[in-house]
């Protein structure tokens, strides 16, 4: 297993966000958490990261117990957390978001930008351009074309088609099913028939639990019995 | 949507222009005065690093360069007069002072960040004036004289101007170097954005310590050159009051640019040398300009330029 979950517990303050949760990513699978907003994903998915110190549980990642590493020693290890806010550093080219995300893993500049543009082609046109110019769509594949660079072993990405146009939506699609069998991936979406599409098996989450799981393909190809298991 | 600058073609040049720039101000302001206005500038352009680059705003920066300026008097007069070793000293203490309040200032943002260093400002005031005033003559100040090397004694004001001058296009490069690099990427994503910084890999905290001893120790380099120049470190050297006027040069001209920096250096030694002799109450000017500043130029002069000339080459390219 590439990341195994075991009784997590996670608080804000006294509010408890997640609560027992257990959950593992095989290497390889790609694993679809869905649930109503508020019910935890985001904060399972911080705390998986590290950015979150659990109050109870382990997250052991790549054979290693990372319970309190810190989110940047996550990054090095392989882990690529992809925000559901689509924010690049606006501020920067994107030519210089590329730079920044290629330094720490020693990959050379050409190389990650060819992983980027092998995501997104029309992207290399923008290369020297403020990122901050960028549509949504367009950020939201130049951060998953980032969140590639240096082979990361595992990729955790928060609501990747919400607020996309529907042509946008079907171009993340496309990405995320080029990499499915290549990369693990644990995917927070509300957006069923992608889920249904895409998913080697599935979390379903409320009010900080895992209400159960899917795992046939059968049951996750059909779409009414996910929408049943919400 | 390609946007070239012309400004950026002559950067292979541009070291040469500030010389350019600084020699012709000496005949028209005097050569001390414009050595005053240079050594202003470097310490504009350790400021900048901090706040126009990593998005830091301090209130107290002054405590840097005043330890700098004590640090190469202190050691002119019980170490070595050597006025070189003394730039040493005070670049050193304007060092270590990063090295050792870092951990602590750099853990905060904001007000606190602007704050806590008034508060470390304060003290240091108060070490100066009063703790050590055996050593440091309190607030009479203490005179700091150093032994000419090979014959060059740098209290020839043309010598002084040429020492500071080189040290300035030495710090000039230095900064832009660093701002370049992907050092300086970094700290503008810190200011931007740090979380998603640090979910890229990077240890932030270290970045944001070494950045502010990078800072104090150019302050602190300043702060010696001050000695060095005046041949006398007094309180006002340190005094926190002071330290809003590294603020406004740095607005002024444009945060987050070495060429902001330097004209904002230059602006306001500029307003606050020379309009005391037109206007009785120049700091209402003062005001004036910042309020300007807040509503209409927040990219300083040099930012202001910068997007004029922009906006020519982008109505050229139609």
């Amino acid at each position: 297993m590439i990341l195994t979950v075991a009784d997590l517990d996670v608080a804000y303050g006294k509010a408890r966000a997640v609560s027992g949760v257990s959950l593992h990513v095989a290497e390889g699978e790609m694993v679809f958490i869905v649930g109503r907003n508020g019910a935890g994903k985001t904060t399972l998915l911080k705390t998986v990261a590290g950015f979150l110190a659990p109050a109870a549980g382990t997250v052991t990642f790549d054979g290693r117990v990372t319970n309190g590493l810190p989110a940047e020693r996550m990054a090095v290890r392989g882990l690529r957390y992809v925000f559901q806010d689509k924010r690049v550093f606006s501020q920067l080219t994107v030519r210089e978001n590329i730079e920044l995300a290629a330094y720490p893993t020693g990959v050379k500049m050409a190389a990650a930008i060819d992983t980027v543009v092998g995501i997104h082609p029309g992207i290399r046109r923008f290369l020297d351009s403020k990122a901050g110019g960028l549509s949504g769509g367009q950020r939201q594949l130049l951060l998953l074309g980032r969140a590639l660079i240096g082979s990361p072993k595992l990729l955790l990405i928060d609501e990747p088609t919400e607020g996309l146009a529907a042509g946008t939506i079907r171009e993340v699609f496309t990405v995320l099913s080029g990499m499915k069998g290549h990369l693990s991936m644990v995917i927070v979406e509300q957006n069923l028939p992608v889920v249904s599409q895409l998913a080697d098996r599935i979390y379903a989450m409320r009010e900080g639990r895992i209400l159960g799981e899917l795992t046939e393909p059968a049951d996750i190809k059909d779409r009414a019995k996910v929408e049943a298991f919400l | 949507m390609k946007t070239i600058c012309r400004f950026e073609r002559w950067r292979r040049v541009d070291i040469l222009l500030v010389a350019a720039a600084f020699l012709l101000l000496a005949p028209v302001l005097s050569v001390q005065r414009t050595t005053d206005f240079m050594i202003f500038c470097i310490f504009v352009l350790a400021y900048d690093l901090l706040y126009g680059h990593m998005g830091r705003l301090s209130f107290g920066h002054m405590l840097y360069l005043g330890l700098g300026a004590y640090a190469a008097a202190l050691c002119a007069e019980h170490l070595n007069d050597n006025p070189f070793f003394a730039l040493f000293a005070g670049t050193l203490g304007g060092a270590l002072a990063g090295v050792i309040l870092g951990p602590i200032v750099v853990r905060t943002t904001g007000a606190c960040f602007a704050l806590i260093n008034l508060a470390f400002n304060q003290v240091g005031y108060f070490l100066v004036v009063a703790a050590f005033a055996e050593w440091t003559s309190g607030e009479n100040g203490m005179s700091a004289s150093f032994a000419p090397i090979g014959g060059f004694d740098l209290g020839n004001r043309y010598l002084m101007f040429g020492v500071t001058l080189i040290s300035l296009l030495v710090v000039v490069l230095l900064m832009r170097r660093l701002t370049d690099s992907p050092f300086g990427l970094l700290l503008r994503t810190i200011k931007e954005n740090e979380r998603r910084s640090i979910f890229l890999g990077y240890n932030t905290y270290l970045y944001k310590w070494l950045a502010f001893t990078i800072s104090t120790a150019v302050a602190g380099f300043a702060g010696a050159l001050s000695s060095l120049n005046y041949a006398f470190v007094t309180p006002s050297f340190i005094d926190p009051a002071r330290s809003v006027e590294v603020v406004f040069a740095a607005l002024i001209g444009g945060a987050g640019s070495v060429y902001g920096a330097l004209v904002g250096g230059v602006a306001f030694m500029a307003i606050s040398n020379y309009l005391p002799n037109f206007v009785q109450r120049w700091e209402m000017f003062l005001g004036v300009v910042l309020l300007l500043l807040v509503f209409k130029f927040r990219e300083g002069i040099w930012g202001y330029l910068l997007r004029l000339q922009t906006a020519r080459l982008g109505e050229k390219s139609r």
